[in-house]
């Protein structure tokens, strides 16, 4: 391990690519989260949101050759969904990013889970040995589910929000955990009709809710426009990584997944089916209920 | 959990735009809970060998349909065996003459399916190789 980390730091990318692994399949997380240096510049992560098919992935590939035109290096982490039945995934994202020979430029593809806030696990270690290994600039990509998720706020410094023409009604960006979770808005496929609509909708309805200035972008990967204009955005915008935050909502994600796990194991336990059979009659509240889920959770576990 | 799906990069190299074969084969490995990284058309050796480090791949599958393999298949092996990358295995699929498979495996070639192969074959291939001994840390 500490081979591997002294391999990385001396710019082999090949110990870089199996770090990352060992760092995404979490048993060997803390070890090299222990080992792992200072890194000596931070690097700015911005992450790109929006829904699927919106242009995470082509934008992305074009902020690649922006970041390399500014001379910034630049590594992609690039999440895709994991299927729920056969833990397999398609990850498509790196062939819209074009391909490229530029040890300036690094991508990884990447599975996320459902339910893990549209991002793979683990990320935040993953971006700590990108930055230790010296890239200035760390682009993630989530899986594009769009609405609430707002893990990614606390692995950013900077969530990028993708809306498109044509995405439904004014109602649409009042609808609360949307735009909310954005530091800018880009409106991309800025060449189709009506993008202008929309980016006038988008700041109308910010404007009634003036807690903070989140610029409005238009863009658009096809015909180039914009992006250099994307880009000092992004540089202008504060540092606002949290890493207790995104730590603290692992470590609740952990504990989640065991309870789940636990809980199902007690298919057949006694006091559990007591408190099934109370539940259905209605004779204890949802608040009750749930404490003595816990409690019996607990009991059932010896090393709790 | 410390057992991860299979990483597997699958690219076409070279001019060849016949890509429905690769993409059904990238579903099937994917339906078989595999992580499939889509490379797809065009890539150069150079960028094929760089998607491979940058993915940490168990395995890497390339589709020709071109007739251009005996020509860009031993590129792609000499370019993973310069990046160090000799430990990823190679499969080919596509339009293969039978006379070259042979000459493909001396390259380092670890399977070749040709027309009509079925998806479970290439799953069972896969699923029974595993990863390279040398991936393990």
């Amino acid at each position: 391990m500490t081979e591997l980390i002294e391999r990385m730091l001396r710019h082999d990318r090949l110990a870089l690519s199996r770090l990352l692994s060992l760092a995404a399949r979490g048993s060997a997380g803390p070890d090299v989260a222990a080992r792992l240096p200072a890194p000596s510049q931070p690097a700015r992560v911005v992450a790109f949101t929006g829904s699927g098919g919106v242009g995470k992935s082509s934008l992305i590939g074009k902020m690649i050759d922006t970041a390399r035109r500014h001379e910034a290096t630049v590594a992609v982490l690039a999440c895709d969904p994991q299927s729920a039945l056969s833990g397999g995934a398609l990850l498509g994202d790196r062939f819209r990013m074009g391909s490229r020979t530029d040890d300036g430029v690094f991508i990884r593809s990447l599975a996320a889970v459902s339910g893990h806030g549209a991002v793979a696990d683990h990320l935040e270690l993953m971006c700590r040995i990108l930055e230790v290994y010296g890239f200035a600039t760390i682009y993630l990509e989530t899986v594009g589910a769009g609405q609430g998720d707002i893990a990614v706020r606390d692995l950013a410094d900077v969530v990028v929000l993708l809306l498109q023409p044509e995405t439904g009604d004014d109602l649409q960006w009042e609808k609360a955990g949307v735009l909310e979770v954005a530091d800018v808005i880009v409106i991309h496929k800025a060449d189709l009709p009506n993008a202008d609509h929309v980016a006038a909708q988008v700041r109308a309805a910010l404007e009634l809710s003036s807690a903070r200035a989140v610029p409005v972008v238009l863009v658009s990967a096809k015909t180039e426009s914009g992006l250099e204009e994307l880009w000092q955005v992004i540089q202008a915008a504060p540092l606002r990584r949290s890493p207790d935050a995104g730590a603290r909502r692992e470590l609740l994600r952990l504990a989640q997944d065991r309870l789940t796990d636990r809980f199902f194991q007690m298919r057949d336990d006694h006091e559990l089916a007591k408190l099934v059979e109370a539940w259905q009659r209605g004779e204890c509240s949802a608040d009750q209920v749930a404490d003595a889920v816990l409690s019996a959770v607990a009991r059932s576990c010896p090393e709790l | 959990m410390d057992s991860r799906p299979l990483r597997i990069v699958l690219a076409k190299v070279g001019l060849d735009g016949h890509d429905r074969g690769i993409k059904v084969v990238a579903r099937a490995l994917r339906d078989a809970g595999m992580h499939v990284i889509y490379a797809g058309l065009w890539q150069t050796p150079e960028a094929v060998a760089r998607t491979v480090a940058e993915e940490d791949a168990d395995w890497l599958g390339l589709s020709l349909l071109s007739g251009a393999h005996m020509t860009l298949v031993p590129r792609v092996m000499q370019v993973l065996r310069d990046n160090h990358l000799e430990e990823v295995g190679v499969m080919i699929g596509g339009i293969i003459p039978e006379a070259d498979v042979p000459r493909l495996k001396e390259q380092g070639v670890a399977q070749v399916f040709g027309p009509g192969t079925s998806l479970d074959e290439i799953v069972a291939f896969l699923k029974q190789k595993g990863t390279g001994e040398a991936k393990a840390p």
